[in-house]
């Protein structure tokens, strides 16, 4: 795929959410559904790989360029997750007051819920792709219930659930 | 208020950012403890704006509060070496990770383990939605935070919407049945 073209799809992507993960779904009907240019597997790869690092959530973005069109592409999402960040400077300029107002913030907390929304919906066909067997299950119902009972990072979870997979492979 | 050099910014900017897991709450918190109390670059007036301002920014909060925070103290130059500095060095990593992923499909004891983290990846989009509607369920406008979330379900897998109309909905819908946060 042209990088210019991903990054446009990405950037529609990065660019109508107001969170990380929030992307998600339209990178997955576009990328996956409508172009077939990428996985579910590969999606829930972009994924894992973006939380086992430091730095913004929302860095698969960077890992789903690359699996569709290499390096360019990954560059191509490094700049479509960046570019949307620069459009605080005309808000701080001239919007500032206005960010605190009432209907703003209802219409920014309606976004972020429906954005919750649009990644269970997403999450759906991921876990059916990903969960194949009791382990999986196990694995999947633990990361969710460690991490909204805990503080604690997410590289925790990927390392674990890897050393999981891997002591299963080996028996 | 004193201000850093170009260097001094990109350098402490890489350095919270790219090693401080958890997210933007955390790393915008590190970003507080350096830039308003220890360094005394910013006030708190100022960090309250740039932070509120970065929740109402599209994209990833945590890349628009640096933008912001960039701006603020060196203009374009700053926000531009800012977000690449939180950026790049964990971009680097990110697509070191899904190469090696590409490398390791042949590898049967590799995919054991990557198929563990694939499983996980699916439990940490829940927990991900979870954790953004849970605030709004401790709220007395529960019943709205549910209709919002379950309606956006409801119109991507039933009526399989496309998400940017869903998120277009959403916004109308938050302009007429406001939230606790609009008052009264």
């Amino acid at each position: 795929m042209n990088p210019l073209i991903l990054y446009l799809l990405l950037l529609k992507a990065t660019i109508t959410t107001f969170s990380g993960m929030g992307s998600l779904p339209i990178i997955r009907n576009d990328l996956v559904v409508k172009r077939h240019v990428l996985t579910d597997r590969e999606l829930s790869a972009a994924v894992a790989a973006g939380q086992s690092t430091p730095g913004p959530i929302g860095l698969y973005v960077v890992s789903v360029g690359y699996f569709v069109a290499g390096t360019p592409g990954a560059l191509a999402g490094c700049a479509a997750l960046m570019t949307p960040a620069f459009l605080i400077v005309p808000m701080l300029c001239r919007l500032g007051a206005r960010a605190e107002k009432p209907l703003v913030r209802s219409a920014v907390s309606s976004l972020t819920l429906a954005a919750a929304g649009l990644i269970v919906s997403a999450a759906v066909p991921i876990a059916r792709e990903a969960v194949t067997g009791p382990l999986h299950a196990v694995l999947a119902i633990g990361s969710f219930l460690f991490l909204v009972s805990s503080k604690r990072d997410t590289l925790w979870v990927i390392l674990g659930s890897a050393a999981a997979g891997l002591a299963a492979g080996l028996v | 208020m004193a201000s850093p050099s170009l260097g001094v910014l990109t350098a402490l900017s890489a350095r919270v950012g790219n090693l401080t897991f958890g997210g933007g709450d955390p790393t915008m918190a590190a970003f507080q403890q350096e830039f308003v109390f220890r360094r005394k670059w910013l006030t708190r007036e100022e960090y309250g704006l740039i932070f509120g301002l970065a929740r109402v920014t599209p994209g990833t909060n945590l890349l628009a509060f640096c933008a912001g925070v960039g701006w603020r103290l060196l203009g374009w130059p700053g926000a531009l070496a800012a977000v690449a500095a939180v950026t790049l060095p964990s971009a680097v990593l990110v697509v070191w990770l899904t190469f090696a992923y590409g490398e390791l499909r042949s590898n049967l004891l590799a995919m054991a383990a990557i198929g563990g983290t694939l499983a996980a990846a699916a439990g940490l989009m829940a927990a991900g939605a979870f954790q953004l509607v849970r605030p709004h369920l401790r709220s007395r406008a529960w019943i709205r935070a549910l209709c919002i979330s379950g309606g956006a379900v409801l119109l991507a897998r039933v009526f399989a919407l496309q998400p940017i109309v869903v998120l277009g909905l959403a916004a109308l819908v938050g302009l007429l049945w406001r939230g606790p946060e609009a008052g009264r």
